[in-house]
């Protein structure tokens, strides 16, 4: 073959999630030392945590769907929609996951389910309306992208000691906090694990975020790998977004006499904020795009 | 997909699985003579055509290169874009031999050119004795054929005949064990 792939390689992204997975791991092993060392109580925690995490797990999928008003819709009511996410799935060796369609107009979509043999994966009206069928396109592979990658289960079970640590900081606060004052020997260490539990919660929320956006990246290059049109997708994210970000559809004259009341967000995505995001600022994810479309066109050594 | 690829998001197109593309070929034999199924005469391939100079150049070269392996008729070649932004490439030869032959020639200067896995599928068309049609669907990523027998009524499909079919080619053709990934192609053009 003389060209193994039309794409580089994403090593830094690689390392860089590498990198999130193993501090998290690290956090964890600090909890789990400190909920030993509690003894039957902390266990105790880490068990119902457990199962309300699997519930979760198992159960939120149609939870979600019913709350963003979704509803699964069969071939015939949505014959595009299904062929589109039909040649997607022969492309990207995935079986086909059930669609369902959100009915508002806030443009946006995306995926649901454990395994890809449970997926869902859902479309708003409004992403619909405002997309060209090639952007949709782009934007049902990175949603496909995520099934494929598994990153509903990659994220719970990545949470799931942050779950433990949440429990244990609330149950602390309700039963250890208040009334404790010097009555039995056990509370030091109780409150160790507190400290601990607070410590681990607030970092693995902080490493969770930053691995999701990792993700984010993750889908959106698998998406531009799928359809071979990465510049579609980084169009599709710059109508989604804020309209901040958009190429003007508007007369440059009709628009110039609005502009002195708009408030431009120019901070949001940068500094404190973009630790909290789930997902990267759009710049960046269109700049990422922008790369694969180069190294598809051969401009850019592979 | 194994496990660190899920980790590590790692997404790749599968490649072309090994080529059964001529299992084709046989189980025409036995399509023809046993259940009265006749080729339309005519098969195509479909791609996403990839907007860079090298992939339209290799298309070109393709279009050239097919016209010349029929034997002694010529298979002729059309192409079309379909509403979805994929591009059939439309065989037309009396004999089906030469449309396998073309189909695979084809096939193999995209894959080639090295763009093997942006291949979306082969289609054979063929007509029953009441001359409705009837498709067979070849998956390069899985290497299997599925059948796809559109019904009447919008973008209804005869299930029962596909699953018949299956039963009755199953041992001369490889084809696709799970049938979720049965994939219709609606509007097929040919």
């Amino acid at each position: 073959m003389p060209r193994p792939t039309s794409f580089g390689k994403d090593t830094g992204l690689q390392v860089r999630m590498a990198l999130t997975l193993f501090l998290l791991g690290l956090v964890y092993v600090v909890l789990i030392v400190a909920l030993l060392a509690v003894g039957a109580s902390g266990v105790t925690v880490a068990i119902i945590a457990g199962g309300l995490a699997a519930v979760n797990l198992f159960a939120s999928d149609k939870l979600a769907l019913a709350a963003m008003g979704a509803r699964v819709v069969s071939p015939q009511e949505a014959p595009q929609l299904h062929a589109m996410v039909e040649r997607l799935c022969v492309q990207a060796d995935l079986p086909k996951p059930k669609v369902a369609i959100a009915n508002t107009r806030m443009p946006n979509a995306f995926a649901l389910g454990r395994s890809p043999k449970s997926a869902t994966v859902c479309a708003t009206t409004g992403i619909m309306e405002i997309l060209s069928p090639a952007e949709l396109e782009g934007v049902m592979a990175h949603e496909l992208t995520h099934v494929a990658n598994r990153d509903v289960l990659i994220m719970t079970l990545a949470g799931f000691f942050a779950t433990i640590a949440a429990y244990i900081v609330q149950f602390g606060f309700f039963f250890g906090g208040g009334g404790g004052y010097g009555d039995d020997d056990d509370n030091p260490s109780f409150m160790v694990l507190l400290l601990v539990s607070l410590v681990v919660y607030i970092v693995s929320f902080l490493l969770m975020q930053m691995l999701s956006r990792y993700r984010e990246f993750a889908a959106d290059r698998g998406a531009a790998i799928i359809t071979g049109r990465p510049s579609a997708l980084a169009s599709a994210l710059q109508k989604i977004s804020s309209g901040m970000h958009n190429i003007p559809q508007k007369d440059l004259r009709a628009a110039g006499e609005l502009n002195a009341f708009f408030i431009f967000p120019a901070g949001v995505g940068k500094g404190i904020a973009g630790l909290f995001a789930t997902h990267p600022p759009m710049e960046k994810r269109i700049a990422a795009l922008a790369r694969l479309e180069s190294q598809l066109q051969g401009q850019v050594a592979a | 997909m194994g496990f660190l690829d899920i980790l590590r998001g790692k997404r790749e197109l599968k490649q072309p699985a090994p080529d059964r593309l001529f299992a084709m070929s046989t189980a025409y034999v036995k399509m023809d003579m046993e259940l009265e199924l006749k080729s339309s005469g005519k098969a195509a391939i479909v791609f996403q055509p990839l907007a860079t100079a090298d992939f339209e150049a290799i298309v070109r070269d393709m279009e050239e290169v097919v016209q010349g392996t029929g034997s002694d008729a010529g298979t002729t070649v059309t192409s079309s874009d379909d509403e979805y932004g994929y591009r059939w490439m439309i065989l037309a030869d009396p004999d089906f031999d030469d449309l396998v032959v073309g189909v695979n020639a084809v096939s193999g200067a995209i894959q080639g050119g090295g763009y093997g896995d942006r291949i979306l599928a082969a289609v054979f068309a063929f007509r029953d004795n009441k001359d409705r049609p009837l498709y067979w669907i070849y998956n390069y990523k899985r290497g299997a054929f599925y059948p796809f027998v559109p019904a009447s009524g919008s973008e209804q499909r005869d299930n029962e005949r596909e699953l018949r079919l299956k039963a009755q080619i199953g041992a001369d053709l490889p084809v696709e064990p799970e049938l979720e990934r049965w994939f219709p192609l609606w509007g097929i053009p040919v």
